[in-house]
């Protein structure tokens, strides 16, 4: 299990997460709701441990191991990893060297995790990382590579973001296989197609849980209230 | 069959073993692949084909004069082999290159600098080249030095591509240490001509690089692209100067630098230069000078790596 508690975190003196708990639990998709601003992404950095994302109080643990102060290294090599929301371009790397990290994954694996990324390992595996390569394109390599290191737990930031709309089927079969696998994955989206196939759901609100449930109900509430909310980061609920 | 000159087959033995050293490829011994082979400031062994003629002489001054003119339609499917070599500890190596490449040629020169177990040496390299009507051309430099950096390499180039003419060179020096290098490429580009410039170099401890590349776009819907990698570690100093004219109507041009620096002492620059004469041409530039991107490094390291294997694997991309 990967648990916050009490997650709080400010930046430029402004509070960002004002407290945030939440239980991710082994094998079981978690879905991250909530609209524009409202620290989504940054409690998906908080929970990778990028340098300047370090909560200012509250405890990070997996499987009861306190990881609050571990870098961004040592909690990936415990098995948690991040597909980032916007890949970054990679000049001169080619996918298969992007993807080897090194020579440290082989070729073969390589090539499945491209098919199942519904990118053909013969085109793709020479092409640059590059601004040449689309956002659509790199984010399906960056799901690849997410893939291939067959993490504990995934935090996926928007995995729909620059996918086109007739690959959203593709995102949510790569969820379904990785939690098959053996991962636990935790998506943030804003997409009801995607965060309908998740165990369990989070809204978060103004650095908060706002609400959390099985997420047909999380849904129906978020499209009820949330939709309809002027007051986004001032919610007029009581918080949980 | 290979021209080896006789009194000089020991340093033709010695420079195709070191250049098979550094590469793995022992084109230089095959009699299918053009070749010169320049050691200190005489050619050693020589190789040509049909559609090639090659001439030197050494210059009283010491200068090596080599000429080299490939006729019309001559087309060459290997590459053409150029390797110049220095095997004393200290010295001077002048070279001048004339290349008169006829139209509708088709060719590719590879050529490297082996400059290794060297204390101190000058190399200078001037080329004039001029490359005939439709021609295709494409030219890859690679730099193999001695890790001392007592090693102080000039590269002139003057080139004037006629008339849907096309260049391309790729300068690498990302292998072994520069020393003090200064890379300098000037193209002259006639109507529809078309040019694109590559050059990477990786300079350590107190390496000093200056590079100037020029693209005068003279004729029209000529175009060219100038793009110049530089990965400056520990005390190198790097200036590059990226420039671009546009004369001909509908010409384009498009300068880039990017410098990566890693290393308090490090000292780096670039600068653009673009001069439009023609209304309806275009030029555009792209500059960046900075560290390794934060995000990147994340990126990687969000997959287990630590901060020196991220590194690692950046700069492998820069200069590849």
């Amino acid at each position: 299990m990967l648990r916050l508690e009490n997650i709080k975190y400010s930046r430029n003196s402004k509070e960002i997460i004002k407290g945030v708990t939440i239980n991710f639990e082994d094998n079981k998709i978690t879905s991250i709701i909530g609209s524009n601003g409202v620290g989504k992404s940054t409690l998906a950095y908080i929970i990778m441990g990028l340098s300047d994302y370090k909560p200012n109080d509250g405890k990070i643990y997996l499987d009861d191991k306190d990881i609050t102060d571990f870098s961004i290294t040592e909690r990936a090599r415990l098995g948690i990893s991040l597909l980032w929301q916007e890949p970054a371009r990679f000049e001169g790397l080619t996918v298969k060297d992007y993807l080897s990290l090194g020579g440290k994954i082989k070729l073969d694996v390589i090539k499945d995790a491209l098919n199942l990324v519904r990118l053909n390992p013969d085109v793709y595996l020479s092409r640059y990382v590059d601004k040449k390569l689309s956002g659509g394109e790199r984010k399906r390599v960056e799901i690849a590579s997410c893939i291939l290191l067959k993490p504990k737990f995934l935090i996926m930031d928007e995995p729909d973001s620059g996918i086109d709309l007739m690959s959203l089927d593709m995102i949510v079969d790569i969820m379904k296989y990785l939690k098959d696998n053996g991962t636990g994955v935790i998506v943030i989206t804003h997409r009801e197609e995607i965060a309908t196939h998740s165990d369990y759901s989070y809204l978060i609100c103004d650095g908060k849980v706002l609400k959390s449930g099985v997420c047909s109900d999380i849904i129906d509430y978020y499209r009820s209230t949330c939709d309809l909310c002027d007051n986004v980061n001032a919610p007029k609920e009581n918080l949980i | 069959m290979i021209d080896i000159v006789k009194a000089y087959e020991d340093e033709f033995n010695k420079l195709v073993e070191l250049y098979e050293k550094n590469t793995n490829d022992n084109s230089l011994k095959n009699k299918g692949v053009a070749s010169i082979i320049v050691s200190g400031n005489k050619v050693v062994g020589l190789n040509t084909l049909k559609g090639i003629d090659v001439k030197s002489k050494t210059r009283g001054d010491g200068v090596v004069i080599i000429d080299v003119d490939i006729q019309d339609n001559t087309v060459i499917p290997i590459p053409v082999h150029l390797c110049t070599g220095f095997l004393e500890k200290k010295g001077e190596q002048l070279l001048q290159f004339n290349y008169n490449i006829g139209a509708n040629v088709k060719v590719r020169f590879k050529s490297h600098c082996i400059l290794t177990k060297i204390e101190k040496l000058h190399h200078k390299m001037i080329s004039q080249m001029y490359i005939g009507k439709n021609s295709f051309v494409t030219y890859e430099d690679e730099h193999f030095h001695d890790e001392n950096g007592g090693i102080f390499v000039e590269t002139i180039t003057y080139a004037k591509l006629d008339k849907n003419a096309f260049f391309q060179s790729k300068f690498y020096a990302t292998k072994t240490r520069i020393g003090r290098i200064n890379v300098v490429m000037d193209f002259d580009l006639d109507d529809y001509a078309k040019a694109d410039l590559e050059s990477k170099i990786y300079g350590k401890k107190d390496d000093k690089i200056d590079i100037q590349e020029i693209l005068r776009l003279n004729g029209q819907y000529s175009s060219g692209i100038a793009k110049s990698s530089i990965f400056a570690t520990d005390s190198t100093e790097a200036n590059v100067i990226n420039e671009a004219y546009g004369n001909g109507a509908y010409s384009k041009g498009h300068i880039e630098c990017n410098e990566v620096v890693k290393g308090s002492n490090v000292l780096v620059s670039t600068v653009p230069i673009l001069k439009v004469v023609n209304e309806k041409s275009e030029l555009t530039h792209e500059a960046s000078v900075g560290r390794i991107r934060q995000d990147q490094l994340d990126i990687l390291m969000s997959k287990g790596l630590d901060e020196e294997e991220a590194v690692n694997i950046i700069v492998n991309g820069l200069i590849s």
